[in-house]
Formats: C-alpha cells, structure tokens, sequence
C-alpha cells in the first residue's frame, strides 16, 4: 500500500529519514500538488507506536523543510498508485487552498481541563434546583471557555474547538502565522496567570494536522 | 535507521495538574486495540466499560436537551421537576455502577472529535 | 516533583498530543476492545465502526445531492 504523510509545497529534499517500517520515502507530483508517500506491505500498517512516531517524525521534518504542508494522518493509504492519483484529482483545488492557507503558519493545541466538581449530594435538591444548577454550572463554564478561547482565536487565522464527552473546559487548535507566535505565547501566559486554579496545557508548534481540512483530505 | 523515533518535547505552557492529562496515555494506548483476554470478570468488566460509556453519553445527550428546553421556556415547571429528579436518579445510579465497576470518569470518557457536536 | 518526573510527565503529554494529532483519536473511543480467549482474537467491538458510518452515510448523502444536482 502506498501511505502517505503530507501534501507539501516548496520541498527541496526529501528529509533523511526512513518512514513506516523503515520503507524510503517517495515524491509524488499529483494535479500539480506534490505528496510524499512511502510504500507499506500489501495491509494498513499496524498502528503501533514506532509507527505512529515514524509517521510524526516525517511529518515534522517535512515542515521544516517546506514552505507549507498538509499532514495527512497515520493510516491514510491506498491500494495503488491508481487510486492515490484519483483520490488527490477530484480534491486538488481544496488542497491547493488548504496549503495557501496553512503557509507560514503552525499548530497550537490548548487544553483546559475542568474543576473536578464533586456533586453535593443532591438528594437534598428539588428537580428544579437540580435543572437550574446545572443551567448554571453550564453557563459558568461557556462563559470561562469563551474568556479563554477568544484571545487566543483572534490571534490565529484559523481556529478548530473539539467537544464531545469529554469533561474539558477548551480543547482547541489555533493555526498561527509565525510573526505571532510570539504575541500568542504571550497571551497564553497570560491567561494562565489569571487562571492559576486551572490545568491548562499548551503545545506546540505543531504540523497543521487539524487544518489539513478533514473533510477533504486526500 | 531503526532507532525508535522519540517525540521532541512540545509544551509551550502549563499549569496546574499535568497528570490528569499524562494519564490518558493509558486510553491512548487504548487507540492501539486493547485486548481483553479469557478472564471472565475482564470480560465483563470490558463490557460494562463498553455499555457505561454509551449510557453516560446519552444522559448527558438528554440532560443537555432538557436544559435546552428549559432555556426556551417550552417545559411547565411540573416538567422541570420530574425532569430533574429523573437526571439525579440516574446520576446516582451511574455514580453506583461505577463505584461497582470501580470505573472512574475518565474510563468513560468518550471523545467524539469531529463529531463532538452532537453534545 | 524531582526533575525527571516532571519530564517524564511532560513527555507522557507530549504522546497524548502527538498521537491525538497523528491518529485523530476522536475516532478511537473507550470502547474499542477485542474479546479474546487465549490470545486468540475473536470480537472486535468498536464503536470506531459507528463512527465511521456516519461519515460514510453522509458521503453517500453529498454524493446523491451532488447527482441530483447535476441532473437538474
């Protein structure tokens, strides 16, 4: 199978790396978009974690070398060249606008977890009181998540929250041009200094890999 | 070059309790397929995880729904009441199953990624 | 915390992040077990198939508006 790890745009070398499995990596010029791929056994390659960390590895030597890149994730494989060759085709203008857009820009990620909030015993409350205090509890942590978020997202060109279940006050990723990186690492700090009662965690520079636009990744 | 390829350290900032985050390295383990061997409590125990978890992400479905309608104003407050006596029951009941289980909250937390709207 | 703990504890997060980014472990949920008897492998349980229909029938869904618009 042919696995690929990103879409790139001014590469001059392949990085000397080997990928998944230790396979060499291969250039391909798709629809004028250049991809690097590396060729796996006849099966998805087991996620294990020496290759979920090749794959990462290529990736982030990729964006060093390049002017812009579209990581793909770990798995994204094809059959055959056929296959990978359609696949990039009927996707090239959005691919060629998720390039110009992550240009000159990386990925940070932020995490702010919640207050472990033990429930009183609520036995002691009504159905309604219940109903109003979790409107409340709802309405603190939006206003809390919102306090965080915004600063953060006008100082990106593209922003991404992920909700779910999970218990996380923000899970975000910012895509930031490198001139304010600087002014982001410094509202970072500074919302950590109003916020010492929260476990917040940022991380980065990142690979774009939540703005290679999952909708239409090759 | 074989050498296992270490991830270069990418905190930016942080503060407050790193470990609750580092403890997800068990569930990310997990993003490799977690076996549960012949050992019918394990077996029981995957189950329960499994049925819990899809539980949980329906209450707090339907107890955000309700909070929803109770914002627009479309629930009589006789339906507010036995709305929130029903999600406290079933609070506790969770809490009892779990405790049972001994699962904590974030053995079933279920991350939707892209599809976390639906919360 | 001695100083290798707390790298140990920021390496652990690193992975977190890295292989949320790199698998988009949104897809992978707690949920996702195999049941086995010894070693041998006999049900895959995972919701990841839930998960993964829903964008297929959503593909299939823009595919057939997209016919239906060319149509017209």
């Amino acid at each position: 199978m042919i696995h690929l790890y990103a879409l790139v745009r001014g590469l001059e070398e392949l990085p000397p790396l080997t990928g998944i499995e230790g396979a060499a990596l291969e250039r391909r010029q798709i629809g004028g978009l250049d991809l690097v791929v590396s060729q796996t056994g006849p099966e998805l390659p087991p996620v294990t974690d020496e290759a979920v960390l090749a794959h990462a590895s290529v990736v982030e030597e990729l964006m060093a070398r390049s002017r812009a890149i579209l990581p793909a994730r770990f798995g994204r494989a094809f059959a055959n060249e056929e296959e990978l060759t359609a696949a990039v085709q009927t996707k090239a203008p959005a691919l060629e606008h998720g390039l110009s857009r992550v240009r000159g820009c990386v990925e940070f990620g932020l995490r702010v977890l919640g207050h472990e909030s033990p429930r009183q015993g609520s036995t002691s409350l009504s159905g309604v009181e219940y109903m109003r205090t979790r409107l409340d509890e709802e309405a603190e942590r939006d206003r809390l998540s919102q306090e965080l978020h915004r600063p953060l997202a006008l100082l990106a060109r593209a922003d991404a929250r992920f909700g779910g279940a999970s218990d996380d006050l923000l899970h975000a990723a910012y895509l930031v041009p490198d001139e304010r990186t600087a002014a982001f690492r410094d509202r970072i700090a500074g919302l950590e200094r109003l916020h010492p009662e929260l476990t917040m965690v940022c991380t980065g520079p990142w690979p774009p890999y939540s703005f290679a636009d999952s909708r239409e990744d090759a | 070059m074989s050498a296992r390829h270490e991830p270069v350290d990418k905190i930016l900032a942080s503060g407050g309790d790193l470990g609750r985050i580092a403890s997800e390295l068990d569930h990310v383990a997990s993003a490799f397929p977690r076996r549960v061997n012949a050992d019918p409590e394990q077996v029981e125990r995957g189950l329960a995880q499994l049925v819990l978890t899809l539980v949980e992400l329906l209450r707090q479905l339907m107890e955000r729904q309700a909070l929803r309608r109770m914002e627009q104003g479309t629930l009589t407050d006789d339906e507010v009441e036995r709305m929130g006596e029903t999600f406290m029951k079933l609070e506790r009941r969770m809490q009892e199953l779990k405790d049972h289980f001994d699962f904590e909250d974030k053995d079933l937390n279920l991350n939707l990624g892209p599809l976390g709207n639906l919360l | 915390m001695s100083v290798r703990d707390e790298q140990q504890l920021r390496y652990q997060v690193t992975l977190v992040e890295l292989v949320d980014r790199v698998l988009n472990k949104g897809v992978v949920v707690a949920g996702d077990i195999t049941l086995s008897v010894a070693d041998v492998d006999l049900v895959y349980v995972g919701l990841r198939v839930l998960l993964s229909s829903v964008a297929t029938l959503e593909e299939q869904r823009e595919r057939t508006l997209a016919a239906a618009g060319a149509r017209s």
